[in-house]
């Protein structure tokens, strides 16, 4: 029960920039999501609101009030390294009954406490195990175990189920999310995946370089990107992103609609575009086609630039066919010179 | 490579050739710990590889006692300065470790300092004998001089910044992250060093504190300099070995030598088994 916001803070390495003015808040109860690429500054945040790493500039609040000088013990927020951080000298159950045993809990009590979160992370059958003897996946869930055992005010992970593989980290991302309703505790979670960040997020942030790009819900991202950057980071195969003058009346990108003035450029999602088979005139060629079950990417060629479309199901379309695009002028995005979104309204 | 008889050949005089050169010399010494001074002495004989006829005498003599009318029985036997040499060097491994290891864990941790970690070294590129006479006069004059604490006290301070250098890498190698969580779960950072960082360390401690206790264990010079009689250690009780008749007894040196080699290789032994893993395997996802 707590909600953490960021107040313009800045932290320096050295002369690495590592946050800069970072401003965000995590409402009470929230799944809140980080999402960047590697060395964005999503580590350097956690450590920050867990007290380990003091902010340079700024404010950070904990239920609204500031925890300068408070040291991590008394802050009372649990967290799953990215690198795991499992004490190797114990026992999987010596791990998880830590954080317990470090506060005095009554021993019949952590049993059962542990008993408890070890089953519901499916570990029971390798506590007695050191670390060194687990897979990666196996400490993966012993971390996230250490983590749950206790009552904390919020969680923070870091990245916390990147060693599993594809089809498990799906399972344990929901697994996740219906902890944390359960739970209904605050939740900060790191991830370099936009599929994991987008599905379990309520509200997510878009880093780029220690700078906080966008924050919003996945879909709100999803649907209105604040900049080429934010517009790229999300879907996957990632949004085309064209100069202007490819799209229009006679156009290979056929599209009628009004542009904003300070657009140069165009952003279309690869679903969003609308493809029919046509002749050879100034449409554009199919260079390649993958049919991947339940929807099939293209790759177009139009005048050199290349585009990605995706289709729902199987198509007959073939490498080598001329297709014409179209577009829905209310699933177009538009960016300016710098990169941001252009405003349809001027 | 291919592997012809005589590369192989070749390979093996090598190895051989190393091994007599490290080896044939201890060898020498355990088969002169057992020969008799008719055997060792050039003037009784000749010299043979193996004892003709192993005895304990050179055992039984520098404890006390000759059974040989050729040397009269020692007035002061081994038991003494072997006792000086365990509890001066043991004391002062624990001096230096202790010292060590704290200011190592100080000085990685929160880099205070800066320049003390140099500084810590270059202690040792003074020549010993140049801080030795202060050495010597301060010790007088605290009265420490002959006593098996004074010399564990110097040994302390002189294994110091070997302790230290040692540890500080071990320090520094370990993933802050493993500290971090443990502090976020509630420990001081007292009681981190204490549950988490220390028993992490038992193989990085034990290693430093085996290398350290040879260093002390093997040394001549600052014994030489600081006892006198009372507590003299091996080395320099080795050194006085020797008969007005027969010159340097080296029987009785050699088996004092198997006896001084013996705590060196205990430990070695015990420790081997904490040496064999990494500090943090398992700890970290890959
Ligand atoms: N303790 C530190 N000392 C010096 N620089 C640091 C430290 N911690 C982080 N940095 C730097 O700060 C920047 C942000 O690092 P951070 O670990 O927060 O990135 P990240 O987004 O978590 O990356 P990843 O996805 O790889 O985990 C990087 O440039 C990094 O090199
Ligand atoms: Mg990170």
């Amino acid at each position: 029960m707590a909600s953490i916001s960021f107040k313009n803070v800045s932290k320096r390495f050295g002369d690495n920039l590592a946050l800069d003015n970072v401003s965000f808040e995590v409402k009470d109860n929230a799944f809140f999501c980080l999402f960047g690429p590697p060395l964005c500054g999503k580590s350097t945040i956690l450590k920050i609101i867990l007290g380990l790493i003091d902010p340079d500039e700024g404010e950070v609040l904990i239920d609204g009030r500031s925890v300068a000088g408070v040291a991590p013990a008394q802050r009372n927020i649990a967290m799953v390294f990215q690198n795991l951080a499992l004490f190797p000298h114990m026992s999987a159950e010596q791990n998880v009954r830590f954080p317990l045993a470090e506060r005095g809990v009554d021993p019949l009590e952590i049993s059962n406490r542990v008993a408890e979160v070890a089953e519901k992370l499916n570990i029971t059958h390798i506590l007695s195990k050191p670390p060194s003897q687990l897979s990666g996946g196996e400490r993966q869930r012993v971390a996230i175990a250490r983590a749950l055992v206790r009552d904390p005010n919020a969680y923070l992970m870091d990245d916390p189920i990147s060693a599993l593989d594809a089809r498990l980290r799906e399972q344990t991302r929901v697994e996740l999310r219906r902890i944390q309703q359960e739970l209904g505790k605050t939740l900060v979670y790191v991830t370099h995946d936009q599929e994991e960040a987008m599905s379990v997020a309520d509200t997510m942030a878009i880093m780029e370089d220690g700078k906080i790009r966008q924050t919003g819900t996945p879909v709100d991202l999803y649907d209105s990107p604040n900049s080429t950057y934010v517009a790229k980071m999300l879907g996957s195969p990632a949004m085309n992103i064209l100069p202007l003058d490819f799209a229009g009346k006679g156009k290979p990108i056929s599209f009628s609609g009004n542009t904003p003035k300070t657009a140069i450029s165009i952003g279309i999602r690869p679903e969003d575009l609308e493809i029919k088979l046509a002749k050879p005139s100034n449409g554009a060629s199919v260079v390649n086609v993958e049919p991947l079950g339940s929807f099939t990417t293209l790759m177009l060629d139009t005048s050199g630039k290349q585009l990605l479309a995706t289709l729902r199901g199987q198509t007959k379309i073939q490498t080598g066919d001329h297709v014409a695009i179209m577009v829905n002028p209310e699933r177009a995005h538009f960016f300016d010179k710098s990169g941001a979104a252009a405003q349809a309204a001027g | 490579m291919q592997r012809t008889l005589l590369f192989e050949t070749f390979r093996f005089s090598i190895i051989f050739l190393i091994i007599a050169l490290t080896l044939v010399p201890t060898l020498w010494m355990v088969s002169m710990a057992f020969k008799p001074i008719q055997e060792w002495s050039a003037s009784g004989g000749d010299l043979t590889w193996w004892p003709k006829n192993p005895t304990l005498d050179n055992f039984r003599f520098i404890f006390g006692e000759s059974s040989s009318e050729l040397i009269v029985a020692l007035e002061r036997g081994a038991g003494r300065p072997i006792l000086a040499s365990l509890l001066s060097a043991t004391f002062g491994t624990l001096i230096a470790m202790v010292a060590g290891t704290t200011a190592a864990y100080g000085l990685s941790r929160f880099n205070s300092g800066r320049n003390l970690p140099l500084a810590l070294i270059q202690l040792r590129l003074f020549p010993p004998m140049a801080v030795m006479i202060p050495v010597m006069i301060m010790w007088a004059f605290l009265g420490l001089t002959d006593t098996w604490w004074g010399l564990a006290l110097i040994y302390g301070i002189v294994t110091l910044p070997f302790a230290f250098w040692l540890m500080k890498t071990f320090f520094d190698d370990m993933p802050r992250e493993i500290e971090d969580a443990a502090l976020v779960e509630g420990c001081s950072r007292f009681r981190v060093f204490l549950k988490i960082t220390l028993p992490m360390m038992r193989p990085a401690l034990a290693s430093s504190a085996l290398f350290v206790f040879i260093l002390n264990w093997s040394d001549y010079l600052i014994a030489l300099l600081l006892t006198t009689r009372d507590w003299v250690t091996i080395p320099v009780y080795m050194a006085s070995l020797s008969s007005s008749m027969t010159g340097q007894l080296y029987g009785a040196k050699a088996a004092l030598g198997l006896i001084a080699a013996i705590p060196p290789v205990v430990m070695g032994i015990a420790i081997q088994k904490h040496l064999v893993r990494g500090l943090t395997f398992g700890a970290l996802k890959e």
